[in-house]
């Protein structure tokens, strides 16, 4: 066996206890990550989206996560759940070392949400329903949006994204019920569009 | 408590009473078969999913460092120990340059700097500073610090008309900015952020930043700063005024 390949491990160091268990002992945890990264990368994309509002910064959030992923790769304790660990980072980075800049940013030069993104297909009008729920979304307060994001559109539970965005499950409850509130004319809105083409 | 598909419905469309919505609230902290079914039961998940589910369109693109291990199988011999030590270095050179270049934390003297640069005579001359408008901004900013702003200083500045205070927000302390126009027209402002007691004490110091000139001073837990229009602003007699009268 060579020296080269990691195995299956138990270290303890002075900040963090390491233990990884349930890894296959040929798959190292680097290549884990890796794997991870190119699995999850459109999800953490779309986090640094919501996070951020503006693609440009949601394509560095997305670099900066993984480069700082794979630097922490020894850290990881289950390949269970890589897509949150990802996104715990990007979150990270986001609140320490990028949102001060690009909020100031939107603030001083009133950026929009950029509908654009949203594909588009050949009915013009669901076009114009999916881009005016995506508006809707990115107007969210940046907590509810970053919420709604987790669990309405990456589909974890509730207590996940309490965990993942470290506030109560209580907490994550009200914001989208705030945030349903708030999304709630543009659902009626599209509730009486599908009635009258379908005639009735 | 057993809650039915109608209940959790109402709870979702936000029409269930105050005592519904706070017992499923609680229920749900224990229940993982009721946070599954509320899930379920969502109305809007999947609209908004359908919306954001393709996007980007693409797969983003990422530049990976190579990776550092290689193959176990027929891993044998000096040359390999030597790429994966060569590898390894890159990563850590790819690492430690990242690390170096990434950005450091901004203060809130230069955010409020750089914010304040952005600002030009056409900005401040619509604003509303009838004393009606003033008046509501004061009550709302020296609300949100928790201190007097000393409207009346500010007001008499010598040169400078009042024009607006704004609550702006810096890391979740309320930082405060009145903007003044000189008699050009042109902008300049008095910041005023909350540190909270124990933040330390600082003399005047003054640096142009983004292009203007800037003085900062700090005691008993408020930050301060006076921003001028350009780096050639002469702060010199406001700041005698203003270090007066915000010595504490």
């Amino acid at each position: 066996m060579s020296v080269l390949a990691p195995r299956a491990q138990s270290v303890k160091s002075k900040h963090t206890q390491v233990e990884i268990y349930s890894m296959s002992p040929d798959i190292s945890s680097e290549q884990a990550v890796r794997g991870a990264i190119q699995t999850h990368s459109k999800r953490v994309w779309r986090f640094g989206l919501a996070l951020s509002g503006a693609s440009d910064v949601a394509d560095d959030l997305l670099q900066s996560t993984c480069l700082r992923a794979l630097e922490r790769h020894h850290q990881v304790t289950s390949y269970d759940r890589l897509d949150s660990w990802l996104m715990t980072i990007c979150r990270s980075i986001w609140l320490n070392e990028v949102r001060a800049r690009s909020v100031r940013k939107a603030q001083a030069l009133s950026v929009t949400p950029e509908a654009e993104l949203v594909a588009t297909g050949p009915d013009s009008e669901t076009n114009i329903f999916a881009a005016e729920v995506f508006t809707q979304v990115m107007e969210l307060p940046e907590a509810q949006r970053e919420t709604v994001m987790l669990v309405f559109v990456e589909g974890y539970s509730y207590r996940e994204a309490a965990a993942l965005l470290e506030v109560p499950i209580g907490t994550i409850m009200s914001r989208l019920s705030n945030a349903r509130q708030k999304l709630k004319n543009v659902m009626q809105h599209d509730a009486a569009d599908t009635v009258r083409r379908s005639g009735k | 408590m057993k809650f039915s598909d109608e209940t959790l419905r109402a709870y979702l469309e936000g029409n269930a009473d105050a005592a519904e919505a706070a017992a499923i609230e609680a229920a749900i902290e224990t229940d993982l078969a009721l946070e599954q079914r509320l899930m379920t039961l969502d109305p809007l998940a999947p609209v908004v999913q359908s919306v954001f589910e393709n996007i980007p369109a693409d797969a983003p693109q990422l530049e990976l460092p190579q990776p550092m291990q290689v193959s176990t199988a027929d891993a044998s011999g000096g040359l390999w120990r030597l790429m994966a030590v060569a590898a390894s270095v890159a990563v850590v050179a790819v690492s430690a340059t990242f690390w170096a270049t990434r950005p450091e934390p901004m203060g809130w003297a230069e955010q409020a700097a750089i914010y304040q640069s952005l600002y030009s005579p056409d900005t401040i001359e619509s604003l509303d500073s009838s004393p009606v408008a003033l008046d509501a901004q004061f009550a709302r900013a020296e609300a949100q610090l928790g201190r007097s702003l000393n409207r009346d200083t500010l007001e008499t500045l010598p040169g400078l008309e009042l024009k607006r205070a704004q609550v702006l927000s810096f890391k979740g302390k309320p930082l405060i900015q009145v903007v003044f126009a000189d008699d050009q027209g042109q902008p300049l402002a008095f910041c005023v952020i909350r540190q909270g007691e124990g933040a330390p004490a600082k003399d005047v110091k003054l640096a142009a930043i983004s292009g203007v000139a800037t003085a900062t001073w700090a005691q008993d837990g408020y930050g301060y700063m006076l921003i001028g229009s350009s780096e050639q602003t002469d702060l010199d007699q406001q700041l005698n005024i203003l270090t007066t009268t915000f010595a504490g």
